[in-house]
């Protein structure tokens, strides 16, 4: 099942989606299934159901831990009767009741008459809180659509980007051949997740990519599960653009790092001109390995530029050979 | 052919990030252009070129170019040169 995205979600997909890892079982059959989950928070309802209604948070799901269900467990019928019959004078939709104890039984009626789901898990309740706001976090994410491809190299994520008809979805079938992972082509739906982007593809088109004169192919059928991914963290933007006499505002050194920003989040993006007889696929597949190489504290511009500037101050001064000369400093004078 | 010289003003000279600005200036024109420093040239649409000049400041710079808009070429890469690159 698709994971929906946080408007969306409703109670019963979550079921659906998390009954196996949050080990939920229902309690009160489908009843609230269709109800939206309205919050990526969940709610402990101990104060609530001591009385304390005041910004009671409803509108999330509640978690009825051991704290809860002894505090219930230690009040006579009646009491306990009232404690739950306060709390659902707001419209909850969705209880779960943790460590593999039982639901009272006025919670159960109340669930089930008030149209809310009711579950129970076997797990403790910290870590079931843990994983089910990790899914909550993701469903309810911040998302956008991008046009462009998405593909995993050396374990970054390129996000490759650039005019229809550039040549995107051939330079990124090239990379498959080498051993590169396809995530998604064309249209890459991205999360943000943390302080990380993930992107991921429609899963209705499932790895097929446009091939322009050979129409839609399917890169799993050709290359089998190893040259597919569902969804990868974006590291880096590669732009493919026209190349032209008139524009050249490509970085002919290295030194001159572009930004692009997805969901406020900063992505470096390196421009690549395009024109005819260039191999697309080498210079992403190199592009990822200088950005690697960035990672690992690698400037390799910055060397030469330093290299350089030592050089240019000996040869200045006169002094000794100046290949071998100690080329530090210079650029430290420098403001970036 | 065009040619004209002119010195290197700023304090560092010639190094990676004036370089940038010398090969893409010069790409932007049709003509073929070279730029000499004692006795060596080298073609100012290469990075790889200019950079190895490691032409440093008071230094004289000869440019030279071939083509139909070698006039405004030179003009500008000079221009270039004079201007120190924005830096001291």
């Amino acid at each position: 099942m698709e994971i929906p995205s946080g408007e969306n979600l409703t109670v019963g997909m979550l079921y659906e989606l998390m009954w196996d890892k949050l080990c939920l079982e229902s309690v009160n059959g489908s009843t609230g299934h269709d109800r939206k989950v309205l919050s990526p928070d969940i709610s402990r309802p101990g104060m609530a159901l001591t009385g304390y209604l005041h910004k009671f948070l409803h509108e999330r799901i509640q978690i009825f831990g051991e704290t809860e269900i002894s505090y219930l467990q230690s009040l006579s019928e009646r009491e306990r009767e009232e404690a739950l019959r306060n709390i659902f004078r707001f419209p909850v939709y969705c209880c779960i009741v943790t460590k593999g104890l039982a639901p009272p039984g006025q919670l159960v009626e109340l669930c089930t008459s008030k149209s809310a789901a009711l579950f129970r898990s076997r797990r403790d309740t910290t870590p079931l809180i843990h994983d089910l706001c990790g899914f909550l976090e993701t469903v309810f994410a911040p998302s956008t659509n991008l046009y462009g491809t998405l593909v995993e190299v050396y374990g970054a994520g390129l996000l490759c980007t650039g005019k229809s008809a550039i040549g995107k979805s051939e330079a990124v079938l090239g990379l498959i051949e080498r051993g590169h992972h396809l995530i998604a082509d064309d249209r890459v739906h991205v999360k943000k997740i943390g302080n990380s982007l993930v992107g991921s593809g429609d899963p209705g088109m499932a790895h097929r990519m446009e091939i322009r004169g050979l129409g839609l192919v399917d890169v799993s059928a050709f290359y089998g599960i190893r040259a597919v991914k569902s969804r990868q963290q974006i590291h880096l933007e590669v732009n493919l653009k026209e190349w032209s006499r008139e524009n050249q505002e490509f970085d002919r050194t290295g030194l001159f790092q572009k930004v692009s920003t997805i969901l406020d989040i900063p992505i470096p993006k390196i421009v690549i001109p395009v024109l005819p007889g260039r191999n697309l696929t080498l210079l992403l597949e190199v592009a990822v390995m200088n950005y690697l190489l960035l990672q690992n504290g690698r400037n390799v511009p910055e060397e030469v530029e330093r290299e350089l500037i030592g050089r240019i101050l000996a040869k200045e001064s006169g002094t000794g050979n100046p290949r071998h000369r100690h080329t530090g400093g210079g650029i430290e004078d420098r403001k970036h | 052919m065009k040619t004209e010289s002119t010195k290197v003003v700023n304090k560092l000279g010639i190094h990676a990030r004036p370089a940038a600005q010398i090969v893409k200036t010069a790409s932007k024109f049709d003509s073929d252009i070279e730029l000499t420093v004692d006795g060596i040239t080298v073609n100012a649409k290469s990075i790889m070129g200019v950079m190895t000049l490691a032409a440093c400041r008071g230094t004289e710079v000869r440019v030279t170019a071939r083509g139909k808009d070698e006039d405004e070429a030179v003009d500008a890469l000079i221009k270039l040169l004079e201007s120190g690159f924005g830096e001291d």
